[in-house]
């Protein structure tokens, strides 16, 4: 076991988690690495009020910046907390690109060990307008670039790292161990009488990208089981045009917001199906989450979903390939892509396995110099060399 | 503008009308024209007659109209230069002469110009250098005259952008020719621009659509580097040469620098110089998807604000500082438009990877 060493966690909106999956990534390091290191954890001031304040946290340092965590002020939120960690920290876990501009100084005048989670190909989104876009498209090569270690919570997000800078990420994807199963309680079924036969459920930010239009289309257009979809419809123009469109719909339920984490896996625990239409990111929470549930998955066919299912879910690519799977399932298929999902998830997604691993990656960074490259170590050998060697099959390009 | 300016400039515009069509006609017949390829941006094969038109249309204008035939005669040798080149330019738009072989003959070109007299013999200040040596002047001149001539032919790229910097450039130089006195290069000017609004009408129009071709681009571009080295040579001494110096420098900036910046791209991937690819300014703005004609509009309001803003630094500051702005803001727009093609070559190579396979 090695010396306690100080490892300051930026770029999370804080803790305690009530928010996404960084923070409850923190969340679950705080736990798991906490033991062995001494954690800093830098928080948002905007979202946690003074009084709700905590200076020490499950034995993590709390540090607080007057900034919002997202958006444009997460560049100076990152920057910051990067600046601050620099008086103290021996390894700096940055979670998003937001402040990577500010790395090759750091990785010029510092000792520092950098470990960056790139989080998704966020420059690609639609969310983001184009100087955003030009930011985060620069931000993440300097991230790359400029680290110690880059992480992916992708394989597909691997591939494409590789193929832009030549080096190598690594992967970790999120926990979803603290999701439960939850019984159906009558009052519930009280309230939504719907949820008496099988349904099909979603969760998500009501986004294009999420592909919310297309999937309720499908399911309006089939009566085989219903469609819950819980999100912040009235965000957007896109969420509330659906909402009116898709309300009173006899198969189609629009529910506002859960943020009880206990209710919201009562509603989601007992679906029948689960509906993932997610094109861009990268393994989303939402799917691992449903995953470690044991629902079967039917999702859109981009890779990250591919990946993250293992290929064993079931995958749509259009309209009425969606409408098809939907009035080709039957309870059998069902459960048997259910028990896949539980077991990709019960192997993959647990916050100790994913703890674990970023564990083994501080132990690692503490040794590294600078990355290593995807390019075969034949690939610097002459191929005249390589033909002498009757070693040409090796030859790349 | 006096009468005698506007009949040039509409005698030069209405020969071109005139002879286009002709030289259309002529241009299938012989196969003098673009044929559609991979890195071409039309669809259909295109004459490539707009430089024998202006060259037609322009000796003419000069020749017959009275009392200025004499104006050949004055500017003899630089006008066997540019028929030479045309020349050349006419059989490589009909066969593809060597990059190499093109290139030799207008470094002939250039040191036959230089031994005529017609040479940078100064800086005007510039870097704080006024009179140059004869070594340098022969070298500088070299360079310069082959590299512009080189350097319009590569912006020839897109419809109207060739003839629409040429007829700002010609514009311009008209004004300067005024300002120092020099009314026989001003009617030079004046009926080159006639002749390439004609021009401009065809490249234009999509019925009778012509190209200016290999001919044309480096004719525009040998003319107005030379008569812009002639215009600073016999400005004499009336007024501030500077400015005039500045001027024709950022009318010659964009074109120039492109061509630079687009062969130290392509000896950065370890190719030629000459290899053909989709780098250049305009190839930047349409990948992010400018119309042609807006794209034109584009970078001559790009030149535009250039000159305007190296003129706001030459009186300001000086003729090095304006040189460095707008070479500054030269560099970061192109920078900034080249980062902006990676980022959509990107999204589209992730949505391939996307889709193909979940193992790709």
């Amino acid at each position: 076991m090695s010396k306690i060493k100080k490892i300051a966690i930026i770029g999370t909106v804080g803790v305690p988690a009530n928010y996404g999956g960084f923070e409850t990534l923190a969340e679950q390091l705080i736990e798991e690495l906490g033991q062995h290191h001494h954690i800093t954890v830098y928080c948002s001031g905007k979202k946690y009020p003074k009084k709700d304040r905590k200076q020490i946290y499950k034995g993590a340092e709390l540090k607080y910046l007057p900034l919002d965590a997202n958006g444009i002020q997460s560049i100076p939120y990152d920057t910051l907390s990067i600046i601050h960690s620099l008086f103290y920290a021996d390894v700096l876990l940055i979670l998003g690109v937001a402040g990577a501009w500010i790395l090759p100084f750091v990785r010029w005048f510092t000792n520092k060990k950098i470990i960056i989670s790139i989080d998704g190909i966020e420059w690609k989104r639609d969310k983001w307008n184009f100087l955003a876009k030009w930011y985060l498209f620069w931000a993440e090569s300097l991230a790359v670039k400029y680290s110690h270690i880059d992480i992916s919570d992708n394989e597909a997000i691997q591939d494409y790292t590789a193929a832009r800078y030549g080096s190598l990420s690594r992967i970790i994807e999120y926990g979803a161990d603290h999701t439960m199963k939850v019984p159906l309680s009558e009052q519930t079924i009280k309230k939504y009488p719907f949820l008496n036969r099988p349904y099909a459920f979603k969760v998500c930010r009501i986004e294009p990208e999420n592909n919310v239009h297309l999937i309720l289309e499908a399911f309006a257009s089939t009566d085989k089981m219903p469609l819950i979809v819980v999100g912040n419809w009235d965000k957007s123009q896109y969420g509330a045009a659906l909402k009116k469109k898709y309300g009173s719909h006899p198969n189609i339920h629009i529910l506002d917001p859960v943020y009880d984490q206990k209710k919201l896996d009562e509603l989601r625990s007992n679906a029948a199906l689960y509906m993932h239409g997610h094109s861009a990111g990268g393994t989303n929470p939402s799917l691992v989450e449903a995953m470690y549930l044991g629902l079967p998955v039917l999702a859109n066919h981009v890779s990250y979903n591919r990946v993250t299912t293992e290929n064993k879910a079931l995958y749509f690519d259009s309209k009425d390939n969606l409408i098809l799977h939907i009035n080709n399932l039957y309870t059998a298929k069902l459960i048997k892509i259910g028990d896949e999902m539980k077991e990709i998830a019960q192997r993959r997604y647990t916050w100790s396995n994913i703890a674990k691993k970023y564990f083994l990656l501080i132990e690692e960074v503490l040794d590294t110099q600078r990355k290593s490259p995807v390019w075969a170590e034949t690939s610097t050998v002459a191929y005249q060399k390589l033909l002498q060697k009757n070693l040409a099959h090796l030859k790349t390009n | 503008m006096n009468f005698s300016n506007i009949i040039i400039l509409l005698t030069a515009f209405l020969l071109t009308l005139l002879f286009i069509p002709v030289l259309r006609k002529a241009a299938v017949y012989f196969g003098l024209v673009d044929k559609p390829g991979q890195r071409k941006i039309h669809i259909k094969p295109i004459p490539l007659v707009g430089g024998l038109g202006i060259y037609f249309a322009v000796t003419l204008t000069l020749a017959f109209i009275w009392p200025v035939h004499a104006i050949i005669l004055n500017f003899k040798n630089p006008f066997i230069a540019t028929t030479i080149l045309l020349i050349m330019g006419v059989i490589d738009d009909r066969f593809d002469l060597n990059a190499l072989l093109k290139l030799s003959v207008q470094l002939l070109l250039a040191h036959y110009t230089f031994m005529q007299g017609i040479k940078i013999e100064s800086l005007h200040g510039l870097f704080g250098i006024f009179d140059l040596s004869g070594d340098f002047q022969y070298i500088l001149t070299i360079i310069i005259i082959a590299g512009v001539t080189n350097a319009f032919n590569l912006m020839d790229g897109i419809d109207g952008l060739a003839g629409g910097i040429g007829i700002t450039g010609f514009g311009i130089f008209s004004y300067l020719a005024v300002l120092t006195n020099q009314t026989q290069l001003l009617l030079i000017f004046i009926a080159l621009t006639g002749a390439l609004l004609a021009f401009l009408y065809f490249n234009l129009s999509q019925k009778q659509k012509i190209f200016m071709g290999d001919a044309g681009s480096m004719m525009i571009g040998y003319i107005l580097v030379v008569s812009g080295i002639n215009l600073l040579q016999n400005a004499g001494t009336s007024g501030d040469l500077s400015i005039a110096a500045a001027i024709v420098v950022s009318v010659l900036m964009i074109p120039v620098y492109d061509a630079i910046r687009v062969f130290k791209g392509r000896m950065k991937k370890g190719k030629s110089p000459f290899f053909a690819d989709k780098s250049h300014l305009h190839h930047l703005l349409l990948s992010l998807g400018f119309s042609h004609r807006s794209i034109t509009i584009n970078i001559l309001i790009l030149m535009f604000s250039l000159i305007v803003i190296g003129y706001f630094f030459l009186m300001k500051n000086g003729i090095t500082w304006s040189f460095f702005v707008t070479i500054i803001i030269l560099i970061i727009t192109t920078n900034l438009l080249q980062y902006f093609q990676k980022l959509n070559l990107w999204k589209s190579r992730i949505k391939k990877m996307e889709i193909h396979s979940g193992q790709f």
